[in-house]
């Protein structure tokens, strides 16, 4: 498991340390001109609201994506910091190796505990 | 004096429009499912950016990667297009996109600003309805919402879904009003096969085409053809031969 760039490794275990955080990366990967409510990403991806919103929030402390207010709205986007945006397309292509998506499982559930 | 027209790149359609849209205004196209609205709109912004004008395509429902798909299936490259900045695909909400719209330096003003957006299409207006139960708010809703893009103007697309597939259906949107040109698309069967007919019912400060045309959604995109010929009733969706309709009303009596 030792054989992922230490940056990537980083980037699974510290900021996409949940299926959940690793879907909304995906989703905003390829929608990167999206801007939306937690209610409309939830149901973009398929998931639930308040699970959603509490890891957007974290994606959000941990500069993945950007949180702004439109009116009394919160809306999420992708956040414009060319190294992250550069680790997350690292990452989705990545994820195209069937080797590559079991260590990031892997590390995914050992970071749960 | 002639004004110059934005035109949409459709052969037929540009011709039935008398050039093209006039500049600066909101045109409508409604159909049902799988009449070539969307697919329409593309065409629309494709050639727009062929001739040098980047567009803007806000989308509340259809993935973009779901665009760059069904326009590459007519030779148009949106993935290619984006990156070289002629065009932008934002997937949104209605709810989000009208606040963004309304807010200063939202994002749709910064990309219309920075891009040089002169062509956009919404796909689809009618998820607008899910934003009030009230037809006075909507219509203000959809009337700030539109006016938006003419406050930069934008020549712009939106297109609407009709639930009827066959037979005429006049829209129960108050959109209809609010817009400067509106484009009916419609299923017509006739001979045992399904065939689409486009009509231009509204054009609001041109003349414009009163036939009723039959299109085609060919591997360059939408081709509208001749108008139906000796044929009534059309918009019914079983239309009859004029010939048979002027037995049943003269010589049947």
């Amino acid at each position: 498991m030792s054989d992922m760039s230490p940056d990537l490794l980083d980037f699974i275990k510290n900021k996409i340390n949940s299926f959940i955080k690793w879907d909304l990366v995906k989703f905003f990967y390829q929608n990167p001109n999206t801007t939306d409510t937690a209610e409309n990403i939830a149901k973009y991806i398929g998931r639930n609201e308040e699970s959603v919103q509490s890891e957007l929030e974290t994606l959000v402390d941990n500069k993945v994506l950007f949180r702004a207010l439109l009116g009394q709205t919160i809306v999420y986007s992708l956040a414009n910091d060319k190294t992250t945006r550069a680790l997350i397309e690292q990452f989705i292509q990545a994820c195209g190796d069937r080797h590559f998506r079991i260590k990031a499982v892997y590390h995914i559930l050992r970071g749960r505990g | 004096m002639s004004i110059e027209r934005v035109k949409t790149g459709i052969k037929g359609l540009d011709e039935m429009l008398r050039g093209g849209f006039l500049p600066e205004t909101a045109n409508m196209v409604e159909g049902a499912p799988g009449t070539g609205k969307t697919t329409l709109g593309m065409q629309f912004i494709h050639h727009g950016i062929q001739l040098g004008e980047p567009g803007l395509i806000i989308t509340f429902e259809q993935f973009p990667e779901q665009f760059y798909h069904n326009a590459m299936a007519f030779g148009w490259n949106f993935a290619e297009l984006e990156k070289q900045g002629l065009l932008k695909i934002v997937m949104t909400s209605p709810e989000v996109s009208r606040l963004d719209i309304e807010s200063i330096d939202g994002m749709v003003e910064k990309t219309i600003r920075e891009m040089g957006i002169q062509r956009v299409m919404v796909d689809s207006m009618s998820h607008f309805s899910r934003l009030s139960q009230d037809p006075v708010e909507l219509r203000s809703l959809e009337f700030s919402f539109i006016n938006a893009f003419k406050r930069y103007g934008i020549t712009s697309i939106l297109t609407h879904e009709s639930p009827i597939f066959m037979g005429e259906s006049a829209s129960n949107s108050v959109i209809s009003f609010l817009v400067d040109s509106y484009i009916i698309l419609r299923y017509v069967e006739f001979e045992s096969m399904i065939h689409k007919a486009l009509l231009v019912l509204k054009m609001r400060g041109s003349d414009h085409a009163k036939d009723i045309r039959q299109y085609n959604i060919t591997q360059q995109g939408i081709e509208v053809q001749a108008k139906f010929e000796g044929r009534e009733g059309i918009l019914s969706g079983h239309p009859r031969r004029m010939a048979n309709s002027f037995v049943e009303a003269f010589v049947k009596r």
